[in-house]
């Protein structure tokens, strides 16, 4: 039920997940995990059922908000938008992520020294 | 942290439609993998390899599912809600053990809830008067008379009130018995049969020292204490109620009281009492100024004082001993050695049912301990059982805590059905309580089953698994190892289980030896003569209002008519009155004097009684010596007395008491010189368990007092000859009420209820630990004896003899029982002498109570032993083999 290391791994995924429904407008659970492996050109793998454990965390902190559809192949899909709250909370993450990637990618450039 | 509440709402939303939104997320990834299965298929898969390439791509979805659940409720709630079906269902599948748990537990938890409601009522609940802790009561004490809580002297009160410096206001009301509230009969008339009330007597700053207000109109003045004033009432909520409907122009209306007009004041609330539930009205005392300021003798007020705001009890007693020693310098004559108690209103209150409610309390709490231990002895031996299972769900990742605390709400769910079944068992227990032990219960006690003892009762459920879970779910979770399934986890299993046999029985021991000290001491009581034949006997009091019978031949008069009336009734064998009736806790008492003795050498506390000649006849109380009163020992007579035993042997030991004299008062008083005529046996006075004291007996030819107690020994039974009395008495006057209606064998049997209702009850918790230890001791050797039947079998192939086997089997489960026995008859010892006060002509040292208590242990222990050791001397030996 979680260390520290998946919950980085969580909220990493989280940050994804909302980027991508911010980018792309509503989409379903597949669309979604489809699209976080597009972007990565398959460097990340993931085992697409974790998708729906971010989904429903971003939901319970109201991020999210969900309803049936139907996809663009005529299937019935729970479909995810993001919320005021999702974006605000993104582009905080987004800021805060950009600042520790960039202290993480000086200190890496400085190791080999 | 906003974002925090919303997931909080989010969760505990999720615990409810759990069905619906499991089936919202099963669509949901049906969905997912529809799609993913279309995006292989248009890579050109087949459309059955899309879809089993997209299960695999999803992960499995029974866990997503699991996960899924997990994350969406309150995880704590939702294991706990898991374990409790679990417990629920562990419990249907052994159902001997968990009817034996939970009733074991609801004795428990329901005897232990019962004896709280009583405790409560009498010992903790505050007063209903403001700031209750600041009120207290004041006696009287005089070491010359063995007074340590005396009712006080009007002049004395008086002087209380005016030297005190730590009191705001000392108030007054007129106790005239022990028995009960002290209140008197006051009898309402005008509407039908005159209805007997109980009415006290009050001075008229009392409610106000009380912090009482009325519901309606008002309380007393302090000009009403005094005589002169308009005839007012305060009355109870109940008799408001009761008497005049409610009716809510009460205040100013007139009602009749014992032959007076009386005005009504006031009506208090209905949670008010004093001094206890049973008075139904208040009147000002209206006594003469004169007799606060004279009247040092005799002593007939309760006082209540309100200690002054920053004043401890310890300095208002310091203050009182002053004004005490200043009133003994100025009052030579009355006031010798005479001093002051305080004690705290409700103290006071409960002072009487204090000790045999705290060895309750004891016991019951006694009773609690091996209830748990019991179970916690059951639950060990099941663990053994239940070794599989846990070690499975120990394999399958359940984690230590985890089953710990899976074992400890199956407890928990144990409990709480014993809980609920327990405060039904404390619902019946409060009605057997009221109706058996009403004299143990003092009149201020309301005792109810209101949200503290709902408290109580689930405080209880909560303690129990806590006490007898703990241990037994340690080692099971311990023991939760496939690998460990040693003999050294089982020897250890046993050794616990044996301590624990080894504790209910030093409980148990307790308990039956106080049982036993207390049914001991009541035998002996039953066995005191108590001087008179109770049997067949009526007795109800009469008393004549002063205002239609003034002067003492109007009241002879009526008292003779009566007694002629109902001794010319069929089936009426003798019939006679006395001021008062033994064992009811009031007498007269004043000083004597024997003649020829002393200055200083006279009675101060001698008890005298007012009869009609025909009293002892009635009562059966036998002549010793001289002659009973008769018709000749009228007023215009020498005075004369018949005396008790107790009085001849104090003061005529070896000489004959007829013809001696005594008067009744101090030497100096130069009263009338009384002739002894006769000497009759004693009767018991104050209580049956209390020596009887010298005592007088006069005719009320020669002084007659009011009220009267009449007795009526009768061939008819009780209600026909109560039915009759009432006829004749009303035939004198129609507005005479009978009151205190009884039967000797009832006023002897009351006077016993108190110590009776103890000892059934200790003698109930005693007999329900000897059942659980006998369970306790049963249980682990029967354990015992299953686990080795095969080395009894090969024993007995071997030859060994049945009897040998049964004895080494008995050896065995009496061991714990010899080790707790003896713990139990320590602990008994060090807490019987607390209860010394609750015994009669029994030490606490009883060396045959405690033989007793040790030859019923050794039976019902050696009992329980038998039947596994008989089983252990029948093992097959063919069947043992060819298990092996």
């Amino acid at each position: 039920m979680g260390g520290s290391k998946s919950d980085i791994l969580q909220g990493t995924l989280d940050l994804m997940v909302l980027q991508t429904l911010e980018a792309m407008g509503p989409l379903h659970g597949y669309g979604v995990a489809r699209r976080i492996e597009q972007i990565s050109d398959d460097v990340l793998q993931l085992n697409q059922g974790t998708i729906y454990a971010s989904l429903l965390r971003l939901q319970q902190r109201r991020w999210i908000a969900a309803a049936w559809g139907t996809s663009e192949n005529n299937r019935k899909a729970k479909f995810y938008t993001i919320t005021r709250a999702g974006r605000r909370q993104l582009s905080a993450e987004t800021e805060h992520w950009e600042r520790i990637a960039g202290v993480i990618g000086r200190l890496l450039r400085l190791a080999p020294r | 942290m906003l974002t925090r509440l919303f997931v909080l709402i989010a969760r505990i939303r999720g615990l409810f439609g759990a069905a619906r939104l499991d089936d919202d997320f099963a669509a949901e990834l049906a969905a997912h993998v529809d799609l993913l299965a279309d995006d292989y298929v248009r890579r050109g898969m087949t459309r059955d390899d899309a879809r089993r390439a997209a299960l695999i791509r999803l992960g499995g979805t029974v866990q997503l599912k699991e996960q899924h659940r997990e994350d969406r409720g309150v995880p704590f709630i939702d294991a706990a809600a898991q374990d409790v079906r679990y417990g629920l269902r562990a419990l249907r599948r052994h159902p001997a053990y968990s009817i034996v748990a939970v009733a074991t537990l609801a004795i428990g938890i329901g005897a232990g809830t019962a004896v709280f409601s009583v405790a409560r009522a009498v010992l903790l609940r505050p007063l209903p008067y403001a700031d209750p802790v600041a009120l207290v009561r004041v006696f009287e004490t005089n070491p010359l008379k063995n007074w340590t809580r005396n009712i006080a002297a009007p002049a004395n009160y008086a002087d209380w009130k005016a030297r005190n410096t730590s009191f705001t206001d000392i108030a007054a009301y007129e106790q005239f018995s022990e028995n009960g509230s002290g209140a008197g009969d006051v009898f309402l008339t005008g509407s039908g049969e005159p209805q007997g009330l109980k009415a006290l007597g009050v001075t008229g700053n009392l409610f106000r020292v009380l912090g009482a207000p009325p519901l309606v109109g008002r309380t007393f003045t302090d000009a009403e204490t005094f005589e002169g004033q308009a005839r007012v009432v305060v009355l109870s909520y109940g008799l408001w109620q009761s008497a005049f409907g409610q009716d809510p122009n009460i205040v100013g209306r007139t009602v009749t009281l014992s032959g007076r007009t009386y005005d009504v004041a006031g009506v208090m609330p209905a949670d008010f009492f004093f001094p206890g539930r049973d008075v139904q009205l208040w009147l000002p005392v209206a006594y003469q100024p004169s007799i606060f300021t004279t009247a040092r003798r005799p002593h007939w007020l309760g006082v209540v004082a309100r200690r002054k705001a920053g004043v401890s009890l310890e300095r208002a007693q310091e203050d009182m001993n002053g004004v005490a020693r200043a009133l003994e310098r100025q009052y030579p004559d009355t006031n010798t050695q005479m001093g002051v108690r305080l004690e705290r209103l409700h103290d006071s209150f409960a002072f009487a049912p204090r000790p045999a409610l705290l060895m309750l309390s004891g016991a019951v709490g006694l009773l609690f301990l091996i209830v748990c231990a019991n179970i916690a002895n059951l639950q060990l031996g099941r663990a053994a059982a239940r070794a599989r299972e846990i070690a499975i769900r120990s394999a399958l990742g359940a984690g230590r805590r985890r089953l710990i605390r899976q074992l400890f709400t199956e407890s928990l769910v144990l409990s709480a059905v014993g809980g609920a079944l327990g405060f039904a068992i404390a619902i019946a227990a409060r009605a057997a309580l009221l109706r058996f032990a009403a004299s143990t219960i003092p009149l201020h006690a309301d005792v109810r089953l209101d949200a503290g003892v709902v408290l109580f009762d689930a405080a209880l459920t909560i303690v129990a698994p806590l006490v007898f879970a703990v241990v037994p779910a340690l080692r099971s979770a311990a023991a939760g190892r496939l690998n460990d399934r040693g003999d050294g986890a089982a020897r250890e299993t046993r050794a616990l289980r044996n301590a624990l046999v080894g504790a209910e029985v030093a409980l148990s021991i307790v308990l039956v030896v106080g049982a036993v000290l207390l049914s001991r001491s009541l035998l002996r009581l039953e066995a005191v003569d108590p001087g008179f034949d109770r049997a067949r006997v009526v007795a109800f009091t009469v008393t004549l209002p002063s205002a239609r019978y003034p002067t003492r031949p109007d009241r002879l008069r009526a008292l003779e008519e009566i007694e002629r009336r109902l001794r010319a009734q069929a089936g009426v064998q003798a019939v006679g009155a006395a001021s008062t009736l033994a064992l009811r806790g009031f007498t007269w008492t004043g000083d004597a004097t024997v003649e020829g003795r002393a200055a200083d050498d006279y009675e101060r506390e001698l008890r005298h009684k007012s009869i009609t000649p025909d009293y002892f006849r009635a009562m059966g109380i036998r002549l010793l010596a001289g002659r009973f009163l008769d018709e000749r020992d009228a007023g215009d007579r020498p005075l004369v007395a018949v005396v008790n035993r107790a009085l001849a042997q104090r003061y005529f030991r070896g000489e004959d008491a007829i013809g001696k004299r005594i008067t009744f008062g101090r030497p100096q008083d130069r009263a009338p010189w009384v002739t002894i005529v006769g000497v009759v046996a004693d009767e018991q006075q104050d209580a049956m368990d209390k020596a009887a004291q010298p005592q007088a007996y006069v005719s009320i030819r020669q002084q007659v007092q009011n009220p009267m107690t009449f007795v009526v020994r009768s061939s008819l039974d009780p209600s026909a000859a109560i039915a009759s009395a009432r006829r004749e008495v009303q035939a004198v006057d129609r507005d005479l009420a009978l009151t205190a209606v009884t039967t000797l064998e009832r006023v002897v049997s009351e006077a016993m209820g108190d110590h009776r209702f103890r000892t059934a009850l200790l003698s109930a918790f005693a007999g329900a630990s000897l059942f659980l230890a006998a369970l306790g001791i049963y249980g682990v050797l029967a354990y015992f004896v299953s686990q080795r039947a095969r080395e009894l079998g090969i024993r007995l192939a071997l030859g060994a003899k049945p009897q040998e086997l049964f004895g080494m089997v008995v050896g065995q489960g009496l061991r714990p029982v010899a080790g707790g026995a003896a713990v139990g008859v320590a602990g008994a010892i060090a807490l019987t002498t607390v209860a010394r006060s609750l015994l009669f002509g029994v030490r606490p040292l009883d060396p045959p109570t405690y033989a007793v208590a040790i030859g019923v242990l050794a039976a019902i222990a050696f009992a329980a032993c038998a039947i596994p050791a008989l089983r252990a001397t029948r093992v097959d030996p063919l069947v043992a083999l060819r298990d092996e």
